[in-house]
């Protein structure tokens, strides 16, 4: 028998088939945390520490260098801007979560109707592009509803935080009707035979086992999340990267700002999503199930 | 039975006219600033000089200025809220803003959709920012070439049509600017007035520009549609004529060290006053 095959032949040795192995990175939906999180941090911290330097390099000798400019900006980008964004993904985030809870629910319910319901709008919404779908909440809805006579405004920001967690609350959906059904059958048939109620093993068999599963998956949506929220830039929202072009705008729009300001922005989201994507990969890695 | 509907119903179409004669100016717009005491105004937030932040976040600017001056007219505290072109007629249309002060160049397809009032308060020509290596002569030297500008500015189109030259449309001036520094097109197009406060402002040494400035084009203040005609796009035509003609405006230009304008210069004589020295 000929091996033509990469496997070395030892002599004496019978082949053998080893597991299937795929190499590189897999493609699931962790694919940007571990991304981030394999960076070594020498590297970030070597290359912010060469950004200033290529700033400067940049500058060709006028007269305030681009990094004064930044600076002189700092405390409004930061306060009014990043933190800005950090509202709009936690408010995102929260109320995709509580949806996505019980979409996930809805997921597994035995009500064939329900699950068809829920399936259609989580397929729908985790397929749709999140700008598309920001642009038609921002333009559809009101600014402004009536509810029992009382008027609440609905500013652009509170319409983004719906158009995005729309998206995140379909594939929270998905995480949670994972992790419920990754629980071993077992743990179904243990609760029935103890005559618990279909709604008690939920709530209090399943669900409390599942929320170690659901940990990791749950922060990489919140880093994809997070990293998004500069689409609201598109809206017209005044988050980071508008006030950024404002801010360039203010100091004369030299294109040698460029690099500084969005350079900053990066590094302001590379500072917040890091150690998330560090600390997922860590949960991921502790909570994996052991084979 | 059948008749009484008859009667009602043709009663109801001869009525119509009346009451639709009676409700065309409803007021709705200005009643609703003197009840919150407030004007809100759509403004620019990235288009130096005419609306840009301080340090502080404040936005200032010399559309800012004419915006105080509506407010101050109608006796109520003003708002701003920072819109963008591709915003700036849906937040009136929707009511989220009152009146719009936004570097808006005033078009039949825009007047469509919003109330601009006339007379313009400003007008601005397009211009072209070339390398001097180039040497560009007319605007037929663009066919077939690469040009920056950026998007929702109204004469890319017009350029592209009329001249076949290939547009990119950047998010801002800065990024467009950088493209031409890094010769990703022959031509930075942009309104006149900026386009020489940059070249002004130094750091453009090898660039000119060369080609004739083109296209004077009104700009416009604009209300909601339905108060156009009515008490609030009345007086903003009635404040825009007033600061033609005792010189408001040219004063805020000075004021904003913005380039002297033919446009003000010609509508502030026209306006004058015959009985003032």
């Amino acid at each position: 028998m000929a091996h033509k095959s990469g496997v070395p032949m030892v002599p004496g040795n019978l082949p053998v088939l080893l597991p299937f192995a795929p190499r590189g990175p897999a493609h699931d939906e962790f694919f940007l945390v571990r991304w981030l999180g394999a960076i070594p941090l020498a590297w970030l911290t070597a290359a912010a520490l060469l950004l200033p330097a290529a700033v400067m390099a940049q500058s060709g000798g006028a007269a305030e260098s681009p990094l004064d400019k930044l600076l002189r900006w700092i405390p409004f980008l930061f306060v009014q801007g990043f933190l800005f964004n950090v509202l709009i993904s936690v408010c995102a985030m929260a109320i995709g979560t509580l949806a996505g809870a019980f979409a996930g629910l809805g997921l597994i319910s035995r009500n064939r109707l329900v699950r068809m319901v829920v399936q259609g709008y989580v397929s729908f919404f985790r397929n749709i592009p999140w700008l598309v779908l920001l642009f038609i909440v921002l333009l559809a809805a009101p600014f402004q509803v009536t509810v029992f006579g009382t008027t609440i405004p609905l500013p652009s920001w509170i319409k983004t935080v719906i158009g995005l967690a729309i998206p995140v609350s379909a594939n929270i959906a998905e995480v949670v009707r994972g992790a419920v059904q990754s629980v071993p059958t077992a743990q179904w048939e243990a609760a029935e035979s103890l005559g618990f109620t279909r709604r008690q093993t939920i709530w209090q068999i399943i669900l409390p086992q599942c929320f170690k599963r659901m940990l990791p998956p749950w922060m990489n949506w919140y880093a994809i999340l997070t990293m998004s929220t500069p689409l609201c830039s598109l809206l017209g929202v005044g988050e980071i990267i508008s006030l950024t072009r404002q801010a360039m705008e203010a100091e004369g729009n030299r294109p040698e700002l460029l690099l500084p300001f969005y350079g900053f922005a990066l590094v302001l989201f590379l500072v917040y999503c890091y150690p998330i994507a560090r600390l997922t990969m860590w949960l991921e890695r502790r909570f994996a199930v052991k084979t | 039975m059948k008749n009484i509907l008859t009667a009602i119903l043709a009663s109801t179409v001869a009525l119509a006219p009346i009451a639709a004669a009676a409700e065309t100016c409803s007021n709705e717009g200005l009643k609703r600033i003197q009840q919150r005491g407030t004007l809100i105004a759509g403004v620019k937030a990235d288009y130096k000089p005419w609306g840009y932040r301080d340090t502080n976040g404040n936005i200032v600017g010399l559309e800012i200025d004419m915006a105080q001056m509506v407010a101050d007219t109608l006796g109520v505290k003003l708002e701003l809220v920072p819109v963008i072109a591709s915003n700036r007629m849906q937040f009136l249309q929707q009511g989220q803003t009152d009146i719009m002060v936004a570097t808006m160049t005033d078009t039949a397809d825009r007047r469509e959709i919003v109330g601009i009032k006339g007379p313009n308060y400003y007008a601005s020509g397009t211009a072209a920012l070339t390398p001097k290596a180039v040497k560009m002569t007319g605007w037929e030297d663009l066919r077939d070439k690469p040009i920056c500008g950026v998007q929702g500015s109204f004469y890319l189109q017009k350029i592209e049509q009329r001249y076949g030259a290939k547009v990119s449309a950047f998010g801002n001036a800065a990024e467009a600017k950088q493209a031409l520094r890094d010769k990703k097109c022959v031509a930075f197009v942009y309104d006149d007035t900026t386009i020489g406060a940059d070249l002004a402002a130094g750091g453009w040494d090898d660039f000119e520009i060369s080609l004739p400035v083109e296209d004077f084009a009104p700009w416009g203040l604009a209300v909601a549609k339905p108060e156009e005609n009515c008490a609030l796009g009345q007086i903003m035509s009635g404040l825009q004529y007033s600061w033609h003609r005792d010189g408001t405006l040219t004063e805020l230009e000075k004021k904003w060290n913005v380039k002297p304008s033919p446009f003000l210069e010609e509508m502030h004589q026209r306006m004058a006053d015959p009985l003032a020295q």
